[in-house]
């Protein structure tokens, strides 16, 4: 503390005066020599009482003006809790603003206001302290993590864009968020880069944040009690319903029961009083329900609300091969299904016994792999269409069968026309560089060692691309978009006798790729929100939302939506309609925020907190008291004037 | 030049002699009655003879009838006795916010004008005070000499007392007068009527017996007829021991209704038996109201 700032806090000292001036005066009252006193009526009462009330919130307010003068003497000394950006040296800042838009962030704190809204509040204070030439970016930190604006020094464009921003239901990805928030500021020439964190830390923290990273509202990572109601399926007139619970004390005294249609007098479900999750199940009369939720009320309301969806097997991965020629040696299941298994995806892997013949035999599958057919029959090849149409994604490996089609048969849409099965006598290898859009297993594919190969001509594949070449140049793999649907038409079978296809890591890749592409496109019935729904660019299409209709961008040639909220969405694609449903994840309401951050962390917020002056709120408080003192005189006045003008003189 | 003999500060009432004249001057004398009885030719009424009194004025017809010696008097068109009785108690030395002097300095020239008329005229001026320190009564004397010799007396005295409690020396005060004064007298009395005893108005109107008039003006300062204070006051009375703290706005329409009644109130002892009340205030014209006497006199005597 500077000499000058002692020195204007010792002003404070001056408050005595005002004090002693009140003590000196109070209760005095004004003595007057008056011989007619006697004819005066006493009003000491009231006289003494609105003195001594005017008195003391004078004197109040005039100690409260020499206080608010000495700590506007003594400047940075006296701080306030707004956010503000604090620069070194008067230079300009860089900063990247990362917002959490996770379900938790919609918890209410003290007095109704969100932890969202309250991270918006601090965003928009940290922005009026930006000034020109500092550069903004934005970040959502709910998952998958989003730029949504890139840095650049237009202020207007990022006070605007924070306006914007709405809470989602989302999981949380700091991780993430943070790491794009880097990304943002790299490029960017200013030497001074902060990344500010509005969030409740209900996530893995990454264990060094940088010396950048500043979490300004600690009161966002307040715990909170809460109950969620996750999802809620209908089997039959049984509804069974999802709920997690932060604490035993948000599940206390709280039911769920139905909403919607003639279902007011159907009994309840008690929630066990317990902390995680837990299953409640509802029966009786459920027919007109739509929805349901939860009784009683917690710190985050929400998500004490779930549409109840039908149940569903969920989507598979079919896997036509046959067993009696692509078994291994060791025995089980086929080459391709064992693959597939180990990929463990979220999809079941069936196998698929023979080619469907109608459209509806496919209609929960996601990915079709046929594993050296030797013909599809026109039933075959019209289901197919149909189910390609809906998104559907067939990756066919072509071996000797190929040349074998009967009358009537055909490869269809797969390739056009007859397929030649072509021995390969000398070494012909892989173009690793042609396959680079699988990753780096890709390398792995270089020497297969086969002996032989389907000959894909392009005459063969209209309208595919191919994404992968022999070494001399002939069609290894063609890629071939298909409605909704995708194609992949690969030049070699599974079978490890023909090549070393199935045994190199690179197969594996394109299995991933293949499911990956088939998951994308078809789009789960149900799924957590953020997650992303791709369509087919062509065609008309609307989603229409908890929300209202939902907004569509264009990535890859497709047409991606992103589901915020949870809820049910209605899908309609070209007059096919379909519905999905977004549900709670659960780690949003069981994940507690981080009440002690880690050292590293805390280290952090030390070196990144600024010092805020509070000068200006104090000169503005010392002007309101000034005001409030104006006029309770002029009031004093204006009554003693009217007084004055009651005087009736009279006559003499 | 006159010299103020007392520590009173008189204000713009000083000095009194010059004040008294030409207040006196700036009124009309007017004619008058005056009271002196004694050979004339209006019957004036009877009373008990005294040794010495003129047995040629016995009523003969009376003393027959009744057995009583009576004298009958006679009104004359000569001058009358002016009697004045000025409030010297503390409560006079009041000034007050917006006046030009102390209430005793008004009295003081009014009583002053008003025995210059009477001089002027030839008629006698007597002059006593109520309360008062170093007061000292003038009895009833004519020419030039009594002006002078009750403008000495008025300067003399330093208001001070307090008559509140005490009747008797009130009653005291108005003794001499009620033996000595003459059929036809005009007496005034100049007070502010505050602080004045119980029953001290019933003591006044045994003045107007025997043909007597009898006029008492009231005298306040300004503050004390408009109640200008603001605010939270202690009002502490001059005379007694009163003391009220009040708020000036809330109780300035009671005070003055207050006023208003007593003053009234003296209107409706007074009248009934030939007094009148006039009411002044020390910012008042003086002149204004030596003639209302004045005039006000001729009323009560038609």
């Amino acid at each position: 503390m500077s000499f000058v700032t002692a020195l204007a806090l010792a002003l404070s000292l001056f408050v005595a005066i005002p004090t002693i001036a009140h003590l000196l005066r109070r209760g005095r009252a004004q003595e007057q020599p008056f011989p007619p006193a006697a004819l005066v009526p006493e009003a000491r009462a009231t006289t003494r009482e609105r003195s001594r009330l005017e008195d003391r919130g004078l004197l109040l307010l005039r100690a409260l003006m020499i206080l608010c003068l000495a700590v506007i003497g003594a400047g940075p000394l006296v701080q306030c809790s707004r956010v503000a950006l604090g620069r070194s040296g008067g230079a300009s800042v860089a900063i990247a603003i990362v917002v959490d838009d996770s379900a938790s962030m919609r918890a209410r704190l003290e007095g109704e206001q969100s932890r969202f809204q309250k991270a918006i509040e601090g965003g928009r204070q940290l922005l009026a302290s930006a000034r020109e030439g500092d550069a903004v970016a934005l970040i959502l930190a709910g998952k998958p993590a989003r730029l949504v604006l890139a840095a650049g020094t237009d202020l207007q464009a990022a006070r605007r864009t924070l306006d914007e921003l709405r809470p989602s239901d989302r999981a949380t990805d700091l991780s993430a968020g943070l790491a794009l928030a880097r990304a943002a500021l790299s490029s960017l020439p200013h030497q001074d880069k902060r990344v500010v964190l509005f969030s409740d830390l209900a996530d893995e923290l990454p264990p060094e944040p940088g010396r950048e990273v500043w979490a300004p509202l600690p009161e966002l990572a307040r715990k909170l009690d809460d109950c969620g109601l996750l999802r809620a399926v209908r089997s039959g007139q049984r509804i069974t319903a999802e709920v997690a619970c932060s604490s035993e004390l948000a599940a206390r005294a709280r039911s769920v029961r139905l909403v919607g249609k003639d279902v007011a007098a159907q009994p309840e479900a008690r929630l066990v009083v317990q902390q995680g999750e837990q299953r409640v199940t509802l029966e009786g009369k459920t027919e007109g329900a739509l929805a349901v939720e939860l009784t009683g009320k917690d710190q985050n309301p929400d998500d004490d609300r779930a549409e109840i969806s039908p149940e569903s097997e969920g989507l598979r991965v079919a896997v036509h091969a046959d067993s009696a020629r692509e078994r291994v040696v060791t025995g089980g299941a086929p080459l391709l299904e064992q693959a597939l298994h180990a990929l463990s995806f979220d999809a079941p892997v069936r196998p698929l016994p023979e080619l469907p013949r109608e459209p509806s035999e496919l209609a929960d599958v996601a990915a079709l792999f046929l594993d050296d057919p030797p013909g599809l029959t026109p039933e075959t090849r019209s289901a197919l269409d149909a189910w390609l149409d809906a998104g559907g994604v067939a990756t066919i490996f072509l071996g000797q069968h190929a040349q074998d089609t009967q009358l009537g048969e055909s490869l269809e849409p797969f390739a056009r026309g007859a397929v030649a099965w072509e021995v390969l006598a000398g070494s012909v290898q892989t173009d690793v560089t042609s396959l680079a859009w699988l990753g780096v297993e890709a390398k792995s594919l270089e020497i297969l060692s086969p002996k032989g190969r389907a000959r894909l001509d392009t005459a063969l594949l209209p309208g595919a691309e191919v994404v992968a070449r022999w070494s001399d140049g002939k069609v290894m793999i063609a890629r071939q978009e298909r409605g909704r649907g995708l194609l992949f038409s690969v030049g070699l079978p599974v079978s490890a006798e023909v090549s070393d296809l199935s045994l190199r890591p690179g197969f594996l890749a394109l299995l991933d790729h293949a499911v990956g592409e088939a998951l994308r496109r078809r789009g789960p019935r149900e799924s957590t929100a953020g997650t992303e729904w791709w369509f087919p660019a062509a065609g008309n299409l609307q989603l229409t939302g908890p929300v209202g209709v939902l907004p569509l961008r264009e990535a890859d040639g497709q047409r991606v939506a992103a589901a915020d909220v949870t809820g049910r969405y209605e899908i309609n694609l070209n007059g096919r309609r379909e519905t999905r449903f977004i549900t709670l994840p659960a780690q949003e309401v069981l994940a507690q925020p981080k009440q002690e951050l880690p050292a590293a962390w805390q280290r952090s917020a030390a070196s990144s907190a600024p010092r805020v002056d509070a000068s200006p709120e104090l000169g503005w408080l010392l002007l309101a008291f000034l005001a409030f003192e104006i006029a309770v005189r002029l009031t004093r006045l204006l009554r003693e004037r009217r007084a004055q003008g009651a005087i009736e003189p009279s006559s003499s | 030049m006159t010299q103020v003999r007392s520590k009173l500060d008189w204000g713009a009432f000083a000095p009194l002699r010059l004040k008294a004249r030409s207040v006196a001057e700036g009124v009309f004398a007017g004619s008058h009655k005056s009271p002196r009885k004694g050979a004339g030719v209006e019957f004036g009424g009877h009373r008990q003879y005294v040794p010495g009194d003129d047995l040629r004025f016995i009523d003969r017809h009376a003393l027959m009838r009744h057995g009583e010696l009576l004298v009958r008097e006679f009104e004359t068109e000569t001058d009358r006795d002016l009697w004045l009785f000025v409030d010297a108690t503390a409560s006079m030395s009041y000034s007050g916010p917006g006046a030009s002097g102390p209430k005793y300095g008004f009295a003081a020239v009014i009583a002053a004008a008003l025995a210059y008329v009477a001089v002027r005229t030839g008629d006698r001026v007597a002059l006593d005070f109520l309360g008062g320190s170093s007061a000292r009564s003038i009895p009833p004397r004519a020419g030039r000499d009594a002006f002078e010799r009750v403008v000495l007396a008025l300067e003399d005295v330093e208001p001070a007392g307090d008559l509140s409690q005490d009747l008797g020396r009130f009653e005291n005060a108005l003794g001499q007068a009620q033996r000595s004064a003459r059929r036809g007298a005009v007496q005034v009395v100049l007070s502010d009527l505050l602080d004045l005893p119980a029953r001290s108005l019933e003591a006044l109107t045994a003045l107007t017996t025997r043909g007597r008039s009898l006029q008492v003006v009231q005298v306040l300062s300004p503050a004390e007829r408009d109640f200008p204070f603001e605010g939270a006051v202690l009002l502490r009375s001059v005379e007694g021991n009163t003391s009220v703290e009040t708020d000036a706005a809330l109780s300035r329409q009671n005070y003055l209704r207050a006023l208003a009644e007593a003053q009234d109130q003296a209107e409706r002892q007074l009248v009934p038996r030939g007094g009148r009340l006039l009411k002044s205030v020390t910012s008042d014209a003086p002149e204004e109201l030596v003639r209302k006497i004045l005039s006000s006199n001729v009323e009560l005597r038609s």
